[in-house]
């Protein structure tokens, strides 16, 4: 045990009077677990906050969205509306226990001096504060709900935390499109940062402030009747819009999703296990192209102290001994490596965090998980140790005399 | 007659596989070292003396014939076990000192010794006591760029005699010093020779070196020419 001190002592020093040599090749994979790292706590975060946002909505519900199944990000932001007719077909589709529409956009809104890009909620508030009371958990934190007819919203708890420098108070007004809006009410939090940090207010009022046609909604909630399976009354809610699409314009082809909570996510998780795979191999072959680095240094390293190894062996050094130095070098330039690309991988995700933050469009938190970090080590002691193991094999199986024999 | 043998050479051959020409290097050698010796190899350069002192250090293996360190036949040790025997029982002095340049001067003596699993106390001590005896005490941690070339002489000196070996082999240890240096180079390594007993052979084609011997081998084409003690006694004679 003392020997491996000893030779991690060599090792070090054999590193820094090679300082720049050993500095360029740490970062090589200084780079690739970098790219992991702050990568891979980004769409974990995403994912993280779309699963939050999902669980937010309720376990067994539908969503019923105009636009098709298959483009979910245009599905989400497109600018189709659900008509009037669509969403008296669902209503009464058998099964369908309850339906919640609702509207959004980004809008500015503007308080005091400051402007920010939020998100704006419309909502049939008469007939869908019970639902929401009880099926979503809402609940005020300090106020009274918006009454329709007036001009009054609700805001999420983001709202008193840091959406504006001055925190808002009940009974203070926003400006949004130049009209003055009451803020009556404060909610609780709703389980996500993305939903706490909406406005909330009716949805005739929504319509008269964005334009959007009368009687429409961009998105329609189904509340299923207990016991039912919701897939089936997905398939039913599906037909019915069919139909009523046909009878009207004589189509056929109906252009809507309607989405299980479950499946919507899968969908989400599905694509980003995708774009978490792509990251991983990426970033791969970016350790890769360190490895190969590491072993290339170390090749010229051997061979510039081909005399020393000689020397060694000559007053004892067994072949193991030769060997251990070299891998302790190789696995340290992967650990330093390593553990820089970690420290600048979350520093980079931290930014970003930060970034998205400051624009609460969409609230997310990176996902920095003890197993990331220790993956990211692990990966990059193990690269350093595979790249390094065959140079070292072969510093180790130099003849002594041979090896003395040879010049710098 | 002495018993035990440190390393003795039976028969040896050295032949170099050059392209297609053979390059006989040694040609059956014969050779004792007997503890409490000290040996002179002379030759000329080409002679094959470095190859005879790599043989008997054991850094070598030779084509035929045997080599017999402390009564075991290399041939038969692993890499592993030759190497520890040969850190223990040999010690070596280059000629172009050889000294790892990024230790200091205690290092390169305390290396020996991490290799034989010596303990961190006693190797200080013991490599500290070996740079005063061979005048470095103001060396001791200077780096091997910092020290002049019989300094660093002085330093490879010590390192050889640091796992207290029975012999020390030493290949043109003056070659690379002006002959004042040199002087004081052979003197330490006699005093060594003389006040602790250690079995010394040195490889030199300079006839001043050989006056500090008992026993001289000379060697012309691979071949011991003759074998004779200092102003005496001829042991073998071609």
């Amino acid at each position: 045990m003392e020997q491996i001190n000893e030779y991690f002592k060599i090792a070090l020093r054999n590193l820094r009077t090679r300082s720049l040599r050993s500095w360029l090749t740490i970062l090589g994979i200084v780079i690739g677990i970098f790219l992991i790292i702050s990568l891979l706590s980004l769409s974990e975060g995403v994912k993280k906050a779309i699963n939050e946002q999902m669980e937010a909505m309720g376990g067994d519900m539908i969503m019923v969205m105009p636009g098709s199944e298959e483009n979910i990000m245009g599905m989400m932001v497109g600018g189709e509306v659900l008509e009037k007719q669509d969403i008296i077909a669902i209503e009464k589709t058998k099964g369908v226990e309850s339906v919640l529409i609702m509207s959004y956009r980004g809008i500015v809104a503007r308080y005091k001096e400051e402007a920010k890009m939020v998100f704006l909620t419309g909502l049939p508030w008469d007939e869908s504060l019970e639902l929401l009371e009880r099926y979503q958990g809402w609940n005020l934190l300090e106020g009274r709900w918006p009454v329709p007819g007036k001009r009054e919203v609700a805001v999420g708890k983001q709202w008193v935390i840091d959406i504006f420098k001055e925190k808002i108070k009940v009974n203070q007004e926003i400006v949004m499109k130049g009209r003055k809006f009451k803020v009556v009410g404060i909610l609780n939090s709703l389980g996500n940062k993305s939903d706490d940090s909406n406005i909330y207010l009716d949805i005739g009022l929504y319509q008269d402030l964005t334009g959007e046609k009368k009687g429409s909604a961009r998105m329609a909630m189904v509340k299923i009747e207990q016991g039912l399976s919701p897939d089936k009354v997905a398939e039913d809610i599906k037909e019915s819009l069919r139909e009523t699409r046909k009878r009207r314009f004589g189509e056929d082809t109906a252009d809507f999703a309607v989405i299980t909570s479950e499946k919507m996510i899968g969908v989400t998780n599905n694509i980003l296990g995708i774009i978490q795979t792509a990251i991983i191999l990426f970033a791969s072959i970016a350790i890769l192209v360190g490895g190969i680095g590491i072993t290339n240094t170390m090749f010229t390293s051997i061979r510039e102290r081909t005399r020393e190894i000689g020397i060694m062996k000559a007053i004892g050094a067994k072949n193991s001994a030769v060997l251990t130095i070299f891998l302790i070098e190789a696995g340290i330039i992967g650990l330093v490596g390593g553990t820089g690309g970690i420290v600048l991988g979350i520093i980079c995700a931290k930014i970003v965090e930060l970034y998205t933050q400051a624009n609460p469009l969409f609230y997310f938190s990176i996902s920095i998980s003890p197993g990331l970090i220790l993956f990211g080590l692990a990966f990059s002691v193990l690269t350093g140790s595979i790249s390094g193991f065959f140079p070292a094999r072969r510093a180790a199986r130099l003849k002594p005399v041979e090896a003395l024999r040879s010049y710098e | 007659m002495k018993t035990e043998k440190i390393v003795e050479l039976k028969n040896v051959w050295k032949i170099y596989q050059l392209g297609k020409v053979e390059l006989i290097a040694l040609k059956e050698i014969s050779l004792e070292v007997a503890p409490d010796d000290f040996v002179t190899i002379m030759g000329a350069s080409g002679s094959g003396k470095s190859t005879l002192l790599n043989m008997i250090g054991c850094l070598d293996s030779p084509s035929q014939g045997n080599v017999v360190l402390k009564g075991k036949d290399t041939s038969l040790l692993s890499e592993d076990q030759l190497s520890q025997l040969r850190g223990k029982t040999v010690g070596f002095i280059f000629q172009e000192f050889n000294l790892l340049p990024n230790l200091d001067a205690l290092e390169n003596v305390m290396l020996p010794m991490i290799f034989q699993g010596i303990l961190l106390e006693e190797r200080k001590k013991r490599a500290r006591d070996l740079l005063i005896s061979v005048g470095l005490e103001k060396r001791i941690s200077h780096q091997p760029a910092e020290l002049s070339g019989g300094e660093r002489q002085r330093v490879a000196i010590a390192r050889a005699f640091a796992n207290d070996p029975e012999l020390v082999i030493a290949d043109e240890p003056t070659g690379n010093l002006d002959s004042t240096t040199g002087k004081k180079i052979m003197e330490i390594l006699t005093d060594f020779h003389k006040k602790e007993g250690k079995t010394i052979v040195v490889v030199t084609h300079d006839p001043h070196i050989a006056d500090y011997s008992e026993q001289i081998v000379n060697i012309k084409d691979g071949e011991i020419i003759v074998n004779h003690k200092q102003r005496g006694e001829v042991l073998w004679s071609k």
